[in-house]
């Protein structure tokens, strides 16, 4: 699931308004494994990177290879020079990822014209797309490697796995909304078919995200698109040794984006530490969801 | 019963409907608070009721512009208000909970602005009524005015009483019957009185709408963004205990869905055999929380214990002899008892947590019944007054995350007085250690930038130098979890370098990072360029990004070095240097919140996203503001309307405005700034909050009624009574504390009796002032000004309100109370000037 944000990247970070997130804990319902569970996983290393170092040259690279509105990609790259410029797209691979991934079509009708604006998108249920700009960060945050298994929580709209499967075939999400999970189910099995067979890689289930998708444990990294005011510990331990969390954990108003790594130090022995994304700077704000159905993971 | 008379001659049954009517106001003040407490958050129906207060207000100015209007028209506007006012409180409330207001998008949903404004007209429009009808029988009683405000004092705190009693047998959802119920009757003794048939007629048709509209519609519409409303949301949902008092509203629920890890170490998930599942069940009060009930752990789950930071002091201490400060959900005293406690004390001033831990077979059975342990004893009174009690009893004292939390709490640390974490009851616990004792403080850490710890971090450190002055670097030993829970360790003997080294070993295996252990000192960056970063992080953002000037700005850092500085001294630089507030808390300020410096109360405000968790404080200065302002419009509108024809014979105007303004703001902030105070004793806001407006104003209404007798000796009694009160008040604020921790250790009853010994002196002389100054406005012939004060000093008993909590944040409740008696001290003068007659005025104005 996503948030309710607004932020302004362009804005003093005093005036950010950024995630707002409510952890939801629903029904223990399982749509049988996602689009493409069952299939060999699609090979993104046949994927065709589009240049990413003029604007036009992406716009006619993209128009031609997948035949993406002319207009949309100009706006995407627009953003995503804006994303990279504010430190909230850290790496080339992960700025090609943004660029292959289509917002809009993961908004609904009514907001497409808006899929690039600095803010959340309404998708439904009282949830929404997080911002370019935090989708942006903690993608970079996680630095998933090709190969690497990753675990979303909170599937939402589908946007963030779909940029994840970019970085990885092995992708996995967890939504607690069972029509959503539903219909970004329907959403990545109709992408797959048609120009996006990568999203055929993720699998996806409609469960309370607090216990971990067990069966596919470890996972190399965790993302956490919900609010929570501590890290559910079945989490840590489906995390890798090595592996990384991003997870926003903090009160209402003021959460902070965490970066929780699970290493072996000189002894051998497993520790965790946690460390701000934002490095003290500026403060994430989520807001409970609210539905039936929903909840959150409260101390 | 009989009419009244054309003269003003009143009878039993006038007196009588006032008082019920007065009564049926302050419940439906009450009433509202309770609907806002539970159905959303219970500073925002302070401030609609404040705001609502103002139609006394706009009634006074109306009634003066239209005085001969209304007295030529006085039956039939008598009819209609008392007819209007009780289905008026219904229908406001039963509307504004179709408009749902929801202050965590106040900031960005321009529309929740809408819907709070709508909320302040809404629950402005029944006090119009109810005040017109007052000012009515004021005008007509003004001879007798003593007598009058007797009743509508007494009537008024009487009320207060039966609906608070009231809230033993009715459920919230109804609680809004009872001020109908009182409307209804002092309407119907009122048209008895006077023989008005046909209106008596149409009051029961009112009165059976009203009631059909209670029961017919929603009267709380709990906010989705309750605790609670998510707890109801869970699939599997139980709602497993219920109980009402005036203490408020307990539910307990049961679902699989309670996630709870009350500062549980990263590393339990990683070493434990086997996580306790739905382990806990979860207790809201008013709808807040959840307080995490813990089932009992088997024995082969116990070893879960080790990894919440409560654990630590019993890695020193075996087989300890435990005090626990607060019970709240008893995970601190079934942790005690799992690890080898011999002994374990627990305090809980709450009695409707004791009552449901201890009477209701489901949660006993749940808990395992620890309270009925042998080893457990109950003190059913505050931790702190017990701590109080005697000297080196405990070898553990533990005081960890008794509170309430979650994701729900808007304005997350709205102004509530938090006496169990001053420097008064920090040294308490500390002194009740044995030599060599530890003290154990956990909080919840979910701040950063930090606010509420190094406030903690600062009571601790002022009240170990306050225990035992010198050296107190060996003493502390703090570590935390970024963003779950901080620890302060207190020995009071010191730690030795064995327990150090325990401890540090504990801290590596749990990932807990170490803040401060003796002998280890602060090594980060340079002091000064740590506190300017964290001011630049709001004032001047982008010079933080300045590759050259890369400061360590973690949470963890600013700990470690603001426990450096604390402990060698120097808590008041870092007060100075931090961008928000870390003065240690005290008995005088005992809060938490109101962060922000008043110096930057102005920058903020502009940035209001920036400081969400501070809305609460922020409303309470937009709330003066537009109070401070209303007061002034509503005193001017009559000037404006009458300067020159209404008032130009009336001498002393500057004296009128001056006596009752200072006498609406002395009144409210005394009783406000007393609730405060008296919650030492009382330990519980609603019942302070109950007891001290009960008392105050049927004792002040008694002080009124008396002070008919001295009215022609007005100008001799009464410097002597308002000297009277502004000794007793400044005597109050500077030296109640003691006297009141003395009572809060007394049975509850006798507390209640006590605090009403205490408190009749003072509210019985401040019943003087106003009475006689109405008293003598009439005598005087100065009728307009009657009224006219009346609005004025309702109007700044609003501001006072709001006063009392930013006056009590920046500079103390006993500032509160000199503020108080200063008030009283002007209105001295100003009493003497109200006297005038017009013929001492003519040379004067000449």
């Amino acid at each position: 699931m996503e948030t309710t944000e607004d932020s302004q990247a362009s804005a003093p970070p005093g005036r950010r308004r950024m995630a707002v997130i409510g952890m939801l804990v629903v029904s223990m319902l399982t749509l049988g494994g996602g689009a493409a569970a069952q299939q060999a996983p699609y090979d993104i290393t046949q994927i065709t990177w589009p240049p990413l170092d003029g604007r036009q040259a992406f716009v006619d690279h993209m128009s031609a290879a997948r035949g993406d509105d002319a207009g949309m990609l100009g706006w995407r790259f627009d953003r995503m020079q804006a994303l990279a410029n504010n430190g909230d797209l850290w790496r080339d691979r992960e700025i090609a990822a943004f660029l292959m991934t289509p917002r809009e079509v993961f908004a609904l009708d009514r907001n497409r014209g808006r899929a690039y604006d600095h803010a959340y998108l309404d998708i439904g249920w009282g949830v929404t797309i997080s911002g370019p700009h935090i989708v942006g960060r903690m993608t970079s945050a996680l630095d998933i490697q090709p190969g690497e298994r990753v675990l979303e929580i909170g599937t939402g709209s589908g946007y963030q796995s779909a940029i994840l499967s970019y970085l990885t075939d092995q992708v996995y999400s967890i939504e607690i909304i069972e029509p959503l999970a539903e219909r970004t189910t329907a959403t990545y099995a109709e992408l797959a078919v048609d120009a996006f067979p990568e999203y055929g890689n993720i699998r996806t289930m409609a469960a309370d995200g607090y216990h971990g998708w067990p069966e596919h444990a470890p996972y190399d990294g965790i993302i956490v698109t919900a609010a929570i005011d501590h890290i559910p510990p079945p989490l840590l331990q489906q995390l890798a040794v090595g592996g990384t969390m991003v997870i926003p954990v903090g009160p209402l108003g003021a959460q902070t984006l965490l970066r929780v790594t699970k290493e072996e130090d000189a002894d051998g022995a497993v520790v965790i530490s946690r460390e701000d994304v934002y490095e003290g700077r500026r403060t994430v704000s989520f807001v409970p969801f609210t539905r039936a159905g929903g909840g959150i993971w409260s101390q | 019963m009989t009419r009244t008379d054309q003269a003003g001659g009143v009878s039993l049954s006038f007196y009588l409907a006032v008082a019920l009517v007065s009564g049926a106001i302050i419940a439906f003040q009450i009433a509202t608070m309770r609907v806002f407490s539970i159905a959303s958050w219970a500073h925002f129906g302070s401030l609609v009721v404040s705001i609502a207060m103002f139609g006394f207000g706009v009634v006074s100015a109306a009634m003066v512009i239209g005085k001969g209007h209304f007295q030529r028209h006085w039956r039939l506007w008598t009819t209609l208000s008392l007819l209007a006012f009780g289905p008026l409180m219904i229908a406001a409330n039963t509307v504004a909970q179709t408009v749902e207001f929801n202050p965590i998008f106040l900031i960005q949903d321009p529309s929740q602005t809408g819907r709070l404004l709508a909320n302040f007209v809404l629950y402005f429009v029944p006090f119009l009524p109810g005040a017109l009808f007052l000012g009515l029988v004021f005008l007509r009683g003004q001879t007798q005015f003593g007598k009058v405000y007797f009743a509508n004092m007494a009537g008024s705190g009487l009320g207060g009483l039966v609906f608070l009693l009231s809230m033993y047998l009715v459920l919230p959802d109804r609680l809004m019957l009872v001020p109908l119920a009182m409307w209804f009757v002092g309407a119907a003794i009122w048209f008895a009185g006077e023989r008005q048939r046909f209106a008596g007629v149409a009051l029961v048709t009112v009165g059976a709408a009203a009631v059909a509209l209670s029961l017919a519609f929603t009267q709380i519409a709990v906010s989705p963004f309750k605790g609670v409303s998510y707890a109801r949301n869970f699939p599997d949902s139980e709602r497993v205990y219920q109980a009402a008092s005036p203490l408020g509203l307990v539910e307990v629920y049961r679902s699989s869905y309670f996630h709870f890890a009350p500062g549980l170490s990263d590393m339990a998930g990683l070493n434990l055999a086997e996580l306790p599942t739905n382990a806990y069940l979860g207790m809201y009060f008013d709808g807040s929380g959840p307080v995490g009930l813990m089932r009992a752990l088997p024995e082969h789950q116990l070893a879960y214990f080790r990894f919440l930071p409560m654990y630590m002091p019993y890695l020193l201490r075996e087989e300890p002899e435990v005090f626990v400060v607060q019970l709240g959900g008893g995970i601190s005293t079934e942790l005690a008892l799992a690890s080898g406690a011999r002994t374990v004390t627990v305090a809980e001033s709450n009695p409707m947590v004791l009552e449901a831990l201890t009477g209701d077979p489901f949660l006993t059975d749940w808990t395992g019944d620890f309270l009925a342990d042998d080893r457990v004893t109950v003190v059913p009174y505050d931790g702190r007054l017990y701590a109080g009690e005697g000297e080196g009893r405990f070898d553990v004292v533990d005081f960890a995350l008794p509170d309430a939390t979650g994701l729900s709490s808007p304005g997350g640390s709205s102004i509530f007085e938090q006496y169990a974490y001053t420097v008064e009851a920090m040294s308490a616990y500390m002194r009740a250690l044995a030599p060599d004792g530890v003290l154990a403080v956990t909080i919840w850490n979910r701040e950063d930038p930090p606010k509420a710890v190094p406030r903690l971090f600062a009571t601790m450190v002022a009240a170990a130098e306050r225990l035992d002055p010198g050296d107190i670097a060996s003493r502390f030993y703090v570590n935390h979890t970024y963003l779950s829970t901080v620890t302060v360790l207190y020995s009071r003997g010191g730690f030795t370098a064995d327990e150090i080294e325990q401890l540090d070993r504990h801290s590596r295996a749990m990932a807990f990072d170490v803040l401060y252990r003796p002998d280890q000192p602060y090594d980060g960056d340079d002091a000064a360029l740590v506190f300017q970063a964290f001011r630049d992080r709001y004032f001047a953002p982008e010079l933080l990004d300045d590759p050259d000037r890369r400061v360590d700005m973690s949470a963890t850092n600013l700990y470690r070095l603001m426990l450096d500085r604390m402990v060698a001294g120097h808590g008041d630089e870092v007060a100075e240097a931090y961008v928000f507030d870390t003065r240690p808390l005290t008995n005088d300020q005992p809060y938490f919140a109101g962060y922000i410096k008043p110096g930057d109360l102005v920058a903020f405000a502009g940035m209001p996203e920036a400081v969400s968790d501070q809305w609460g404080y922020l409303l309470l200065w937009l709330t003066l503001g537009l109070a401070s302002l209303f007061g002034l419009v509503l005193l001017l509108i009559p000037m404006a309307f009458g300067w020159r024809t209404i008032f130009s014979r009336q001498p002393g105007k500057f004296g009128v405005i001056v006596y009752f303004l200072c006498l609406g703001l002395g009144y409210i902030v005394v009783e406000i700034g007393l609730i405060s105070k008296f919650m030492i004793a009382l330990s519980n806001p609603t019942v302070s909050a109950s007891v001290l407006i009960t008392g105050m104003l049927v004792f002040s209404g008694i002080g009124s009624y008396v002070s008919g007798r001295f009215l022609d000796r007005c100008r001799a009694v009464m410097p002597k009574v308002f000297l009277a009160i502004a000794v007793l008040i400044a005597l109050y604020g500077m030296a109640i504390d003691p006297v009141l921790d003395a009572i809060g250790v007394l049975p509850y009853a006798v507390r209640i009796v006590a605090c009403l010994a205490l408190l009749f002196p003072p509210a019985f002389l401040m019943g003087f002032p106003f009475a006689t100054g109405m008293a003598m406005l009439s005598r005087l012939g100065k009728e307009h000004f009657f009224l006219w004060a009346w609005g004025i000093n309702g109007s700044f008993s609003v501001v006072g309100a709001v006063l009392v909590p930013i006056i009590g944040v920046i500079y103390g409740l006993s500032t509160v109370l000199l503020f108080a008696a200063a008030c009283y001290v002007v209105a001295l003068p100003a009493f003497f000037a109200l006297l005038k007659r017009r013929a001492e005025a003519v040379p004067a104005a000449a």
